[in-house]
């Protein structure tokens, strides 16, 4: 959905064309998400049907028309308005994980415990590589864009975070109830 | 920098033995910075005030910049602390009667030094930690990163070889913890200091270039190298 928006807040800038969209796509957000031209043209067309955006062909020596999008005045109000409201949606959560978790549920926890501590030690290196983006960040010069792209990677260490947080404590309730299926005697005395 | 081999220590409470660590091996390399993580009692405050020399393990031997701890005697290793260690804590450990400015100082005026020769190095550092114009503050008329700040200016006045960290953020709000943190990884970079920081906070943990996790005294975990890949 949001793909949409994101080039429609591009376009809202000045007129591109898809090259150029892609690119200025890559520039801000790349790093967390990545687009291809497929989805870029695809998005392109619903916008133009849905009258948010509009074309025209420039006409180009020895090669095919270069499209270029600009957004229609339906297209700003429909942008401005998806600005100021805030997201229905929180993450989904559905990660791999859960399903590996959710295969190896009722037997040896020991194999468990070790794809936790794998995996929290995945995250781990995931947030030191943020962090280190962060403070390269930090050392260069100050642009408008630069406390957004922090404020993005602040966005990525809290989750990865939250992640590391959650299999820690994970990890404590394994071990409690294998020690319960252990020992069922001593829990029901 | 720093080489750790079998290094064990229990500690007696009342009549119960609780072991703090277990036989840990570590080596640190010269201008790193490292996180130590784990969970409280995992033993990673221990491994900080044995690296420190402000406790001695019951076997095993620890040396810092090729100096057994061991082999020096109380007094020696006294000097050894205050001349070559920077230590920063959790609640900042700042006396509240004297000044940041005199805060910084106090390393150096322990070593014998007037305030007078000590000033110009202390109101570089001042400066360097942002606090040009606190310098004769009180701690109680500082915030909380502010008076981190004076902590990490104390702890660098003396150009220690290592600077040993225990919670440096645990007691700041996640903002000024960055740049807390930012700022120790940046002073270490420049003066090419050697970092040991203990943290159970994974975003602190993660300023660090490698982290170390310990669990029940022992290393379960050593992230280092790029990109998260395993030595």
């Amino acid at each position: 959905m949001s793909v949409k928006y994101a080039l429609l807040g591009i376009l809202s800038e000045r007129e591109r064309h898809g090259y150029e969209l892609k690119a200025a796509f890559d520039e801000r957000v790349g790093e967390f998400w990545s687009l291809n031209y497929g989805q870029i043209y695809t998005t392109l067309d619903r916008l133009e049907r849905e009258g948010l955006v509009e074309r025209r062909d420039e006409p180009q020596a020895r090669r095919p028309d270069r499209k270029i999008y600009r957004v229609t005045s339906k297209g700003r109000r429909e942008l401005e308005s998806w600005l100021g409201r805030p997201v229905a949606r929180p993450r989904a959560l559905r990660d791999e994980l859960f399903i590996k978790l959710l295969f190896r549920a009722g037997g040896d926890v020991d194999p468990v415990l070790d794809l936790v501590h794998e995996q929290k030690e995945v995250y781990l290196g995931h947030l030191r590589r943020l962090t280190q983006r962060k403070f390269a960040l930090a050392k260069q010069p100050q642009r408008d864009d630069r406390l957004v792209t922090d404020l993005l990677i602040d966005a990525a260490l809290f989750h990865a975070e939250a992640d590391v947080r959650w299999l820690a404590h994970a990890e404590q309730k394994l071990r409690a109830a294998s020690r319960r299926r252990a020992r069922p005697r001593e829990e029901s005395r | 920098m720093i080489r750790l081999r079998n290094v064990v220590k229990t500690y007696r409470q009342g009549r119960a033995a609780v072991p703090a660590l277990q036989g840990v091996s570590l080596d640190v390399a010269e201008g790193a910075f490292v996180s130590v993580m784990g969970a409280s009692g995992s033993g990673k405050s221990t491994m900080l005030h044995l690296i420190g020399g402000l406790d001695v393990p019951d076997s095993g031997s620890i040396s810092v910049g090729g100096q057994q701890l061991g082999r020096l005697s109380d007094d020696e290793l006294t000097l050894f602390r205050r001349r070559k260690i920077g230590f920063v804590f959790q609640f900042f450990n700042l006396l509240p009667t004297l000044t940041a400015e005199e805060n910084v100082a106090l390393p150096l005026l322990l070593d014998g030094k007037s305030l007078h020769e000590a000033r110009p190095r202390v109101e570089s550092l001042l400066e360097r930690v942002g606090l040009g114009a606190r310098r004769c503050h009180k701690p109680d008329e500082l915030s909380g990163g502010e008076m981190q700040r004076v902590a990490i200016a104390r702890a660098l006045v003396v150009d220690p070889l290592l600077v040993l960290a225990d919670e440096p953020t645990g007691n700041l709000d996640s903002k000024t913890g960055e740049e807390i943190l930012h700022l120790m990884k940046e002073t270490a970079e420049q003066a090419r200091q050697t970092v040991v920081m203990v943290t159970h906070d994974a975003r602190a943990a993660a300023y660090g270039e490698r982290i170390v996790t310990l669990k029940d005294g022992r290393v379960v975990g050593d992230l280092c190298g790029e990109e998260g890949e395993r030595p």
